[in-house]
């Protein structure tokens, strides 16, 4: 014992060092670019326009906020968009767990032909008309379930979890079904407990597409009612910029540079910064909550060894 | 001659017999399996008669019965185009250099993370690292192009005090440093959400094995070698395969904002192309034979792969 | 996939800018709004048309979709209450959100239309539009009148019909410019007010003046001072690539000149009509006067150099950079805003880039095949057309909005000017989409007012600007920035060019982005490029061009122009 401490006396030093530093880079450099966009979000419109915004914001305002959250159905749209993003993550990680459960099964007859089947589908898209056609004929216009049904089997995160499944002891299997548990059952209660980390990361995938998809809104449920975050968001950032070119020569015309009413003004650039963050942040949240199931994985190696 | 027609009748038989056997042993996977798959044929197959656009010149408005048949006539367009080799160049030199960069980047970080012991720091650092991940292309490609502006932009600035360049480099007007610049920004903007499928997979690692292993005396790197890189293997492995398919997606949204008439011989991409030829002109079809195009490469390289992993041994994704 | 799809919906209201309309720039109005839900307008049946047709208008919901982003109104938008309170007129109106192009197309391959939307040339081709010269003529007297100077010119080139209401480009009266938001060389008044406010009239002169001032000021506020810059990002390419038709003494016809005489269109890339300017350039690059920055750098960061105030001058249509220029008035640099000069190759050529607006063809809104009462649609937009109700969309209530003086003038006092440049306030209180895009009065009133609203009323105008700025004006013998420029002739009658439909997917159409891409690609090479080195650069750009269809493209923009000239003229006199 006393030998091997000698040996990695020093070393383990420079390593945590050399790592941390590393490590320190990451951290600064990936942290930049959201404290400028907030620095830009707090900023005066007209005065980012002169650029040279860093960290913090130069003539600071809530104005941009303001007119983020002075746009009409924000608040609805956050509740479709909470519901879409938690009905659609619980449901698609389901069955496509499910899935991969089945296709990990070195027995399963269709195990081939299924899993070309599903992993074909990453590298092909039918196109936009026709997959209008499709959800028009099944009568899913303008519902909440074209959010959650056309996507709903991932081929990415099915061959992940598979992966992760492939892992596992297949002994594991083995014992549930001597003691005779069928194959949906061994699924529920000995592979998804066990699957955690991977679930939890999946899940992470989902929710994340599923808050910031905007363009099956755009395409397919156009109705006020069921209009997402993103999609007013979007919306909201269009507008903004529109008026930037459109309304010029109004502006201008009226009141050429009149100090107390350019003042204040919304420009694209830091409207879509404020965007950014109201659209980022309830979304970021998720992933150190997901992280506790990150170290589950380690209760394995009791139940393997 | 009736012997064997018998014994062959029974083979069938006996055959058959036991695929229903199997089928009925194998009912519960089956039904577990089948309503998804129907799942995915619905919504990812049925509308493939789509396809049917590359072969006319596709009129909004018209029957898919009334429209002109044009036959090759698109493909012909595209892979005729004298630029379209140029295009298909930057687009697969873009994509290899994505890819491989945000491999390495992405496993590289998540070793390095998972030698923090503290949790909390690892936490932290893990979440901030994937926040550039949740701002738009338009908003990263805005702060790449300010900071390597030669007016006032870090990377020159920081270059010129380290006396590495003697004065500021047009990095964005320079063709030759524009597909470095592509990789670097996806780097930058997705190593940290890479990173977390890595992280998932090691926590599956049994940590039996690092205590083994410290008994042995081997020590931090070898631990990382032996133990930990082996461990996430069979993902890496599955997620190559996935993305070799992915060979023509270089995407378009950073080269074309980062993009601009200095570099254009080396930012246009398929994608771009497309764009610029099909849709911005009012010709949906190409776009469709394009995707078509992409679809039989990526086709024939997945298999590829995918074979080749099988003959090595590694995990494979069919 | 969110950046793309909105890159080239940009990219198609950017075709129309590109191509140079000017029009885009000089909204100015009231809001609208959408009120799903409440269909069952209680109308207070509308005695309100005094003087109109004794038929009132029903209550009616119009479904309007824009094939643009906004300006989008709010819920309690007070013109849209008027409108609905007095002529029982709802409008539910939706705004496109991504790419202009996917949404037709799958509103197209659905077949589902609402009652009105915004023009675009794939409707037609779906057959979605209702043809409206029948019902123009039995059913709504002032769009008839309105339009009949244009009734021609309004027809399908196709197949003869009217499916579109062009929402600009039909004056009254004088046609009056107050703002200029159009194109011209821009230079600092800092430059000009040094020199003792000289006019320069050719390239030389101009450069000239940027090149004193610089070795005079290599630095201002402590940054080196830029000579000259342009901008070729994305759909904001003109600053680069449209300016020799305007140094050629030729309106803005896109990227051809077309010879006023003849009527014989001439693209000018690679050609003698552009190269003196990107020799000068060339020259000027030498010299370390053109920004070294300029054709890789976006939009942002023209902006931002525009702003510093160090940027001597550009070329570019003026709305471009009024933002920047807001800031630098902001920032109490006035000296450093910009003066539009109308620079030309040489003095023998009268400028031209003053021009009176044509009509904007493919341009307004339609009635689709799915409107159920096309008839009541067209009476609402006629009754608009009234001053009583124009007055309204443009000016906004009186007492509320604008003042009348003693003369009967209109004008706005320092709290309405502000409103109006208030993007929230206008939300609530100007119904600007529906303005922008329904059929208007332009010029003037029979009252004398300004048609369009304050910012085209000169003395309002006049009243609203900084003294220093009224200075420079002076030192110019000018009263408005669009006084330095030659008064516009009468139109050539096939103009604009830029507004011909080049058939999408058609040779033409693919010869247009080659010409435009050859000219992103080579023209940065050729003005960064040695003098020495210069013919041969210039040499690799012709014979590039020389690849390229460009013959495809000329003949049909020559086959329209002369359609144009023999359709329109002749049927103008019918109508006069």
């Amino acid at each position: 014992m006393n030998t091997v401490k000698k040996r990695f006396g020093l070393e383990p030093v420079i390593f945590n060092t050399v790592n941390y530093f590393l490590l320190l880079c990451v951290l600064v450099v990936t942290l930049y670019p959201f404290l400028n966009t907030i620095a830009v979000s707090l900023n005066e419109g007209l005065d980012t326009t002169r650029g040279g915004i860093y960290l913090w914001p130069r003539e600071f305002t809530w104005k941009n906020y303001e007119s983020v959250f002075n746009s009409g159905h924000l608040f609805q749209a956050a509740w479709i968009s909470v519901a879409r993003t938690i009905a659609g993550t619980v449901l698609s990680v389901f069955f496509t767990s499910m899935l991969a459960y089945v296709l990990s099964r070195p027995e399963y007859m269709f195990k081939k032909s299924v899993t070309i089947i599903v992993v074909l589908t990453m590298y092909f898209s039918a196109g936009l008309i026709p997959s209008y056609f499709l959800i028009k004929d099944l009568h899913m216009l303008n519902t909440f379930w074209v959010y959650i049904i056309p996507g709903m089997i991932s081929a990415f995160n099915m061959i992940v979890v598979r992966t992760y499944i492939h892992g596992l002891p297949e002994a594991l299997v083995e014992s549930a079904k001597i003691d005779g548990a069928g194959e949906f059952r061994t699924f529920i209660s000995i592979i998804l407990p066990l699957c955690m980390p991977v679930l939890a990361t999946v899940s992470l995938f989902v929710a994340v597409g599923q808050w910031n998809s905007w363009f099956d809104t755009f395409i397919y449920a156009p109705k006020q009612s069921l209009s997402t975050l993103q999609y007013e968001l979007m919306k909201l950032l269009n507008n903004t910029m529109n008026a930037g070119t459109g309304n010029a020569a109004q502006a201008a015309g009226v009141n050429q540079g009149g100090r107390d009413s350019a003042a204040g003004m919304v420009t694209p650039l830091s409207i879509r910064a404020a965007i950014t963050i109201v659209a980022a942040l309830p979304i970021i949240m998720v992933y150190p909550f997901m992280q506790r199931y990150f170290v589950t994985g380690m209760q394995l190696g009791g139940v393997k060894g | 001659m009736q012997d064997v027609k018998a014994a062959a009748a029974v083979g069938t038989e006996r055959k058959t017999a036991t695929f229903r056997k199997r089928l009925w042993s194998q009912r519960e996977l089956i039904l577990m399996s089948f309503p998804l798959v129907a799942l995915v044929i619905l919504f990812a197959y049925v509308p493939i008669w789509g396809w049917t656009m590359a072969f006319q010149q596709y009129r909004p408005g018209k029957s898919i019965f009334d429209q002109e048949w044009v036959g090759f006539d698109q493909f012909k367009f595209l892979f005729e185009d004298e630029i379209f080799l140029q295009v298909l160049r930057n687009t697969l030199a873009m994509s290899v250099i994505n890819m491989v960069l945000g491999f390495v980047t992405a496993i590289l970080l998540a070793l390095m993370l998972n030698e923090v012991k503290q949790k909390f720091t690892k936490r932290f650092i893990q979440t901030v690292s994937y926040l550039p991940h949740f701002l738009s292309w338009i908003i990263v490609t805005g702060i790449v192009a300010t900071s390597l502006s030669i007016e006032d932009g870090i990377v020159n600035d920081v270059l010129m005090r380290l006396g590495l360049i003697s004065e500021p480099i047009l990095w964005l007007g320079t063709p030759k440093y524009f597909w470095g610049i592509v990789g670097a920004s996806h780097v930058w903007k997705e190593v940290g959400w890479n990173t977390i499928i890595y992280l998932a997979a090691i926590t599956s690692i049994d940590p039996s094995l690092y205590e083994a292993a410290e008994m042995d005396g081997a020590n931090r790197y070898r631990k990382i070698y032996h133990i930990t890189l082996p461990g996430i293997r069979p993902i890496i492995v599955i997620l190559l395969i996935m993305n070799l398919g992915h060979i023509l997606e270089a995407g378009f949204e950073v080269q074309y904002l980062l993009g601009n008439g200095q570099v254009i011989d080396y930012s246009q991409t398929i994608d771009i192309f497309v764009l610029k030829y099909g849709l911005r002109i009012g010709n949906y079809s190409l776009a469709t034979a394009a995707g078509m195009f992409k679809t039989v490469i990526s086709i024939i390289l997945l298999f590829a792969a995918n074979n080749i992993a099988k003959r090595l041994g590694e995990e494979r994704l069919i | 996939m969110g950046v793309n799809v909105k890159k080239s919906a940009m990219l198609s209201m950017a075709t129309v800018l590109t191509l140079g309309t000017v029009l885009v720039a000089c909204s100015d109005k009231k809001d609208e709004e959408t009120k799903p839900g409440t269909e069952n307008a209680t109308t207070t049946d509308s005695q309100q048309n005094t003087e109109t047709t004794a038929e009132t208008v029903k209550p009616l919901t119009i479904s309007v979709f824009y094939g643009v982003q906004g300006p989008i109104p709010n819920e309690n938008n007070k013109i849209y209450k008027k409108i609905k309170d007095e002529l029982g007129v709802t409008l539910k109106e939706e705004f496109l959100v991504g790419d202009i192009e996917q949404k037709l197309g799958v509103m197209i391959a659905g077949g589902d239309y609402p009652d009105i939307i915004t023009a675009n040339p794939k409707l037609v081709a779906a057959g979605a539009m209702q043809p409206l010269e029948d019902l123009i003529e039995q059913h709504a007297p002032r769009l008839k009148e309105h339009y009949a100077k244009v009734w021609e010119q309004m027809k399908d080139p196709e197949d003869g019909h009217i499916y579109w209401l062009p929402n600009y480009g039909v004056y009254q009266g004088d046609y009056v410019t107050t703002w200029y938001s159009g194109p011209a060389f821009w230079i600092q008044k800092a430059v000009l007010k040094e020199f003792g406010y000289p006019k320069p009239k050719t390239l030389d002169e101009y450069f000239d003046l940027i090149e004193k001032y610089k070795e005079k000021y290599p630095e201002i506020d402590g940054q080196p001072t830029i000579g000259f810059t342009t901008l070729a990002y994305d759909w904001r390419k003109w600053p680069l690539i449209n300016v020799p038709a305007h140094l050629s003494g030729h309106p803005n016809d896109g990227i051809v000149v077309v010879d006023h005489e003849t009527n014989v269109a001439k693209a000018f890339f690679a050609t003698d009509i552009d190269k003196p300017y990107y020799k000068k350039l060339n020259e000027m690059n030498a010299k370390g006067l053109i920004d070294k920055e300029a054709f890789a750098q976006n939009y942002d960061q023209y902006q931002a150099k525009i702003s510093s105030g160090r940027v001597l001058g550009m070329f570019d249509q003026h709305w471009n950079f009024n933002n920047a220029e807001t800031a630098l008035t902001d920032a109490g640099k006035i000296e450093r805003t910009y003066l539009g000069i109308p620079i030309v190759y040489d003095e023998s050529i009268k400028d031209y880039y003053l021009d009176r607006p044509a009509l904007n063809l493919n341009n307004g809104f339609g009635i689709t095949k799915d409107a159920k009462d096309p008839v009541a649609i067209l009476k609402f937009f006629d009754t608009l057309l009234d001053e009583k109700w124009m007055k309204v969309l443009q000016w906004g209530i009186e007492g509320e909005d604008y003042l009348v003086d003693e003369n009967g003038k209109f004008y706005l006092n320092e709290q309405m000017r502000a409103n109006f440049n208030n993007a929230d306030w206008k939300a609530s209180n100007v119904a600007q989409s529906l303005h922008e895009y329904m059929p208007k009065l332009q010029g003037q009133y029979s009252d004398g007012n300004a048609a369009q609203g304050a910012g085209f009323q000169p003395d309002e105008f006049f009243a609203a600007q900084k003294d220093f700025d009224k200075e420079v004006y002076a030192a110019y013998g000018a009263k408005l920035p669009s006084d330095l420029f030659s008064p516009p002739p009468e139109n050539r009658v096939s103009y604009p060019a830029w507004s011909i439909d080049l058939i999408e997917g058609s040779p033409a159409k693919i010869a247009n982005t080659k010409m435009e891409e050859l000219a992103l690609k080579h023209l940065p090479k050729i003005i960064m490029s040695k003098p020495e080195n210069f013919e041969s650069a210039w040499e690799d750009y012709v014979k590039a061009m020389s690849k390229v269809d460009v013959k495809a493209y000329e003949d049909r923009i020559n086959e329209q122009l002369k359609w144009r000239a023999e359709t329109w003229t002749s049927s103008n006199g019918s109508f006069e």
